[in-house]
């Protein structure tokens, strides 16, 4: 049982739980705080999918040790977490400027309105 | 031979500096830096048409490792045609007050980024350039500040934002499995992996935000809203309608040839395009808006481009890249005339307007040329790719499915092109500016000269040569003519009095009906993947 709950199992849960967040709730804040969810689980399942025990950190002298980390996906998520936070500023700015146009936080009500 | 990064970094360098020049002097180095661009990239595509494919690692790693830039003769084309309409457009907004620093510079850096994802090989770039693009996207979306584009340019960025999450998510697992994240080193593992089916759920995911980008069936609602959104400039509409789309159809194009030797799914997106195709003009034809027709007309033509790259045959898969080409060209022209005709009427009801022809003659042969291409009327150029993905679908029910898309096409535009035929409220010829008018009119002599020297282009762009059979050519002007009077008769018989279609008009997502839709694809995908496999 206890072997399930690794970072991989967990991501995809979580990832999952952002897609069902972003699918049933009408509140425009939620939407994007499950966009939020949904980069947590991917930078989680970058992090810990390629996890071994006792893996050095590529940095400094790694002769001695026999198995390093691989850098790899830490370097993209660090990206990932830039483009992510970029992403998420940019949204929360634009639904500011909507909510001062629509006055309102329900996408079935903005939706009515930018019908008519 | 330019160096490929600089096809890439050189609009967004000149363009964040043009930023503190005055405007005029700016407006005059964007043109200048877009003939240079269109020079590189013609350098480029000559060598890479003579030498074969260039690849290029940046910061100078071994192979799979760094970045790397990889330019095959499709991505030169591509290049090519995003420079070249980078070009046009900037020409066409050369006097516009709206077009400040600021706009050019976020309409460079665009530039940049398409010419960035149809370059890279490694899909973590490609992530970052669709993420990056999708911001700025949405920002111009909105550029007027107009209450109905706040919220159309909102729903693109976070559905497309969704969209990207399900790819790094697929690229992640990819990445677990093969180790790799470069385009054609996973193309090489594959081939030799042990058990394909852990592959399904990283391609499941990965398709989805493909699909997504390249708008297909049913997760194509948020590009008629980014596309024709009632306010966002017309060069925006024409290069999101005309280059942006293909980028998803181009990423499609990539990650399916790279997961070939393991997932086949052609014969679900063939009949996914198919869908695609008949939704996208159904909806077309419900509309009242210029610009939304042409949107909705966009799925469309989406649909008929991943038939033809889906069926598996020479012929049909450069016809689906010839009319990616041809897309671009007709749909920006259409979309550029559509911008100065709703300026001049005041209007974009299609039924309010009359006699463009008359009032804007140069605009009005513009239209009609672009509205012959897109139509596949003799001697334009949609005539020659729906030529050729026809020919490879000979004796299938693609065939008989490809007649109905085009008759689609042509009731729709039947509909479009009561604009310009009929009077005109106000008499005389309107204002319009001479380099505005000759951008849109060399573009639709374009679709002219694409259909009559259609044979060579294809010939001298892609190496691949056909024969236009004389016989099966004549009976598909044929088809075409009965299409057309059939077309005619339905519209003025039936769809004029009573337009059911308008029906379908009430049926709109919203956000989170279209996240369902995108989960829903991937399950679908998933089921089909995994029975297939």
């Amino acid at each position: 049982m206890m072997d399930y709950i690794n970072g991989e199992t967990v991501s995809i849960v979580l990832f999952f739980t952002g897609v069902y967040g972003l699918i049933a709730r009408r509140n425009i804040v939620k939407s994007i705080i499950s966009l939020g969810i949904l980069q947590v689980a991917i930078i989680l399942y970058f992090i810990s999918a390629n996890f071994e025990e006792g893996a050095v950190p590529p940095i400094g002298d790694v002769s001695s040790s026999a198995i390093v980390a691989d850098p790899l996906p830490q370097a993209l998520m660090i990206t990932d977490i830039v483009i992510g936070m970029g992403v998420t500023a940019a949204s929360l700015t634009m639904f500011i400027h909507m909510y001062h146009r629509y006055g309102s936080t329900n996408w079935l009500k903005v939706k009515r309105k930018r019908m008519k | 031979m330019i160096d490929l990064y600089w096809m890439i970094l050189l609009p967004i360098i000149v363009g964040s500096f043009s930023v503190i020049l005055p405007q005029k002097t700016a407006k005059k180095i964007m043109v200048l830096l877009q003939v240079l661009m269109v020079l590189g990239s013609l350098a480029n595509f000559y060598h890479v048409r003579v030498n074969g494919t260039v690849i290029q690692n940046i910061g100078g790693w071994a192979d799979y490792i760094g970045i790397s830039l990889r330019a095959d003769i499709l991505a030169c084309a591509m290049v090519l045609l995003t420079t070249f309409m980078f070009l046009a457009m900037v020409l066409f907004n050369y006097g516009k007050s709206y077009s400040d620093n600021l706009f050019l510079f976020l309409f460079m850096v665009l530039e940049g980024l398409i010419t960035g994802i149809f370059l890279s090989n490694d899909l973590f770039n490609i992530f970052v350039l669709v993420e990056v693009s999708t911001v700025i996207i949405s920002v111009l979306i909105m550029y007027k500040k107009d209450t109905r584009s706040i919220y159309d340019g909102m729903l693109y960025l976070l559905i497309n934002i969704v969209g990207m999450s399900f790819f790094l998510f697929g690229l992640g697992m990819l990445y677990k499995k093969l180790g790799v994240i470069d385009l054609f080193g996973i193309e090489k593992v594959l081939s030799t992996i042990e058990d394909p089916k852990s592959i399904i759920l990283p391609y499941a995911l990965i398709i989805t935000a493909v699909s997504l980008k390249s708008a297909l069936m049913p997760l194509f609602s948020w590009l008629p809203k980014a596309h024709g959104t009632p306010s966002a400039p017309s060069i925006i509409s024409a290069v999101l309608s005309g280059l942006y789309v293909k980028n998803g159809v181009y990423l499609f194009i990539r990650i399916q040839d790279a997961f070939e030797p393991v997932i086949n799914t052609s014969d679900f997106f063939l009949l996914m395009g198919f869908i695609t195709a008949v939704v996208g003009f159904v909806l077309a034809l419900a509309q009242h808006d210029i610009k939304l027709i042409l949107a909705y007309h966009t799925v469309s033509q989406i649909g008929l481009i991943m038939m033809g790259i889906n069926m598996h045959g020479t012929h049909t898969y450069w016809g689906g890249i010839y009319h990616i080409i041809n897309h671009a060209v007709f749909k920006s022209t259409l979309f550029l005339t559509a911008g100065m005709i709703a300026d001049e009427y005041k209007t974009r009801n299609v039924y309010n307007i009359h006699g463009v022809m008359k009032r804007m003659p140069m605009v009005g042969y513009a239209t009609l040329f672009a509205i012959l291409g897109i139509t596949g009327a003799p001697l334009f150029n949609g005539s020659i790719s729906k030529y050729l993905i026809s020919y490879g679908a000979k004796g299938s029910w693609v065939e008989y499915a490809l007649v109905l898309v085009n008759l689609g096409t042509i009731l729709s535009f039947i509909k479009y092109s009561q604009i310009l035929f009929g009077k005109a409220k106000k008499s005389g010829k309107a204002k319009c500016d001479i380099l505005r008018k000759s951008v849109v009119l060399i573009l639709g002599t374009m679709c002219l000269a694409g259909g009559i020297f259609g044979r060579w282009i294809v010939m001298i762009m892609f190496n691949v040569e056909f024969d236009v059979d004389p016989l099966a050519y004549w009976m598909k002007v044929l088809i075409f003519i009965l299409s057309f009077l059939a077309g005619i008769s339905i519209y003025f018989g039936l769809l004029k009095r009573n337009n059911f279609f308008a029906l379908v008009n009430s049926f709109e997502l919203g956000f989170n009906g279209v996240c369902l839709s995108i989960a829903m694809f991937f399950v679908l995908i998933l089921g089909y993947v995994a029975i297939a496999l």
